[in-house]
């Protein structure tokens, strides 16, 4: 099992970067410049309404982070409560949580996120939340294995025959040493979650188009997949350098 | 109790259980759906019509009440009429369901098939060529969206080489979407096949095997494969759930009239009899391929005891 937090959390913060600082505005229309070639004024250049798409590239990054902070934050969360609950209850009790979780296995994420986006609308929060819900379950179980194994640990049982239980226990023992390793377990899997986010955001669901996410430029740029295939390059290869290097954080060969 | 009547018993409780939470959300929502169908309908918004439909789709009752008659009724075959169409949404569903399944299943299915043998290969020759290739393609397709990969396809088959007509009406619209799923479960679980097997080749009863004088190929091929078929099946149960909503997002993209592209359109409508059957479908679908999973594992586990 190898960690390599470090890249993910330098693309992370450059993402969250592209919100304080845009070359051009992303929305600003430029007829006289439709189509421009990649220069000094456009690197990356400009789309059919003349808006610059490294700008708008920029602010789809912030966005995406947005929904990966919100997922990995309700997942972390979530998934080592429920985990930790349903090691220290064990038997019926614990089971019981389990099962519930597995059952959240079946549900498909992206069918969840697109049901709250058809009721709340789609942002980059309201996918966030679907999105880190739909994955409490799977986490709960990861988290549950983790903190089996640590109960079982010598240091651990240790502790539990001098009198520590309970919350002090979980929190002195359990938490700190699972902590890491959920955290990257759940990392690598925001690569799903922006993944996900694009596919949300392609099918669209009645937000509105124009918004400069990664997904959103996937669907308005397919259309000139023949003429200028490079607009659609640029998003899709923003989002899989993204998902390759979160997925890249957590190895568990 | 015996295990298929355990492993029913669990699916039915699930099934129902998605059923009852489908339900509660679906009837949580803000919108009001006598709302939607007036506006949808052109009715003119007058208090006896609206009462009319309130009473006839039973919004007028207690939520248990209504959820017994929804249960009964979709069990019984009557999945309502879509607020969008007006049409029979049991129909809707009969006319679409075929095709997503034809391109999940395919897809899946070619994958399964093809992950044995190429995990095999990359187990047996660690960082040989076999194991270099499905490690890239496990690290591009997990990092690459469905949809562009689709995208970039349609551009280099259909653009550059002309080798396929980009959006045809055919069975040739089918390839693509198909590949795509199964080029995704395809890299996932011969990474998952290849693993276990190495994992057993540091087991005691492989070393015995080894000793008794089996080559390392013969021995991992007799005795490798039951055991890494319990992940490799695990695995797939993932990929079947992933499958779902990507056969969503590739419909749309390739223009096909699945369940998937029908819920989309159906969403964007806030169409809820729609929505509430695509639920049902898909958990149904996904927990009774859960349930034949658990069964060939305990089949599995039962003859290697």
């Amino acid at each position: 099992m190898k960690l390599r937090p470090i890249p993910a959390l330098v693309v992370v913060a450059l993402m969250l970067a592209g919100a304080l600082w845009q070359p051009h505005d992303p929305d600003a229309i430029d007829l006289a410049h439709r189509h421009a070639p990649n220069s000094w004024a456009h690197w990356l250049g400009t789309d059919q309404f003349g808006r610059d798409l490294l700008s708008r590239l920029m602010v789809g990054g912030w966005r995406t982070a947005i929904v990966l902070v919100c997922v990995a934050a309700i997942g972390m969360v979530g998934g080592s409560l429920f985990g930790i609950l349903a090691a220290m209850l064990g038997g019926w009790r614990g089971g019981a949580i389990l099962r519930a979780a597995e059952m959240f296995i079946v549900v498909p994420t992206l069918i969840v996120a697109l049901t709250a986006a058809a009721i709340f609308g789609l942002s980059p929060l309201t996918a966030g939340v679907a999105l880190g819900l739909a994955g409490v379950g799977p986490y709960t179980l990861f988290a549950h294995a983790l903190a089996q194994r640590l109960l079982g640990q010598p240091y651990v049982q240790a502790a539990r025959a001098l009198g520590v239980g309970g919350l002090p226990l979980v929190l002195r023992h359990v938490v700190p040493n699972m902590a890491p390793v959920l955290f990257a377990h759940i990392g690598s899997n925001g690569g799903l979650a922006v993944t996900a986010y694009a596919s949300l955001a392609f099918l669209g669901l009645g937000a509105d188009p124009s918004r400069p996410d990664w997904g959103a430029m996937l669907f308005e740029y397919r259309m000139f997949l023949f003429d200028h295939p490079m607009l659609m390059v640029w998003p899709g290869l923003a989002i899989a350098v993204v998902a390759a290097v979160l997925n890249a954080s957590f190895d568990a060969d | 109790m015996t295990l298929p009547v355990r492993i029913t018993l669990r699916t039915i409780a699930s099934l129902l259980a998605i059923s009852l939470l489908a339900f509660a959300i679906i009837s949580a929502m803000p919108s009001d759906p006598v709302a939607i169908a007036i506006r949808a309908w052109n009715l003119p918004v007058d208090g006896e019509i609206v009462a009319g439909l309130r009473a006839q789709w039973g919004l007028d009752r207690p939520f248990l009440e209504r959820y017994a008659a929804w249960i009964l009724r979709f069990f019984s075959g009557d999945w309502g009429l879509s607020f969008r169409t007006g049409e029979p949404v049991l129909d809707e569903f009969l006319r679409r369901l075929p095709l997503t399944l034809t391109i999940a299943f395919s897809g899946l299915t070619l994958a399964l098939v093809a992950a044995v043998p190429l995990g095999f290969l990359a187990a047996l020759k660690p960082r040989g060529l076999v194991d270099g290739v499905t490690r890239m393609l496990a690290v591009l397709v997990q990092a690459v969206p469905s949809i562009w990969l689709g995208l970039v396809f349609l551009w280099v088959l259909g653009v550059q080489l002309r080798w396929i007509r980009p959006f045809s009406r055919d069975w040739s619209g089918l390839i693509l979407p198909i590949a795509l799923i199964a080029l995704h479960s395809l890299a996932v679980l011969t990474r998952v096949y290849r693993r276990d097997l190495i994992d057993i080749s540091s087991q005691p009863f492989f070393r015995t095997a080894l000793a008794k004088g089996l080559g390392r190929p013969a021995a991992l091929w007799r005795h490798g494969h039951a055991h890494a078929l319990y992940a490799l099946l695990s695995a797939f149960r993932a990929e079947a759930s992933w499958a779902v909503g990507s056969t969503a997002a590739i419909e749309v993209l390739f223009g096909l009239p699945g369940i998937g592209q029908f819920l989309v359109e159906s969403i964007a409508a806030r169409d809820y009899p729609v929505l509430q059957a695509y639920v049902m479908v898909v958990a149904g679908w996904l927990l009774l391929l859960n349930a034949g999973i658990a069964a060939s594992l305990a089949w599995l586990g039962g003859r290697r005891a």
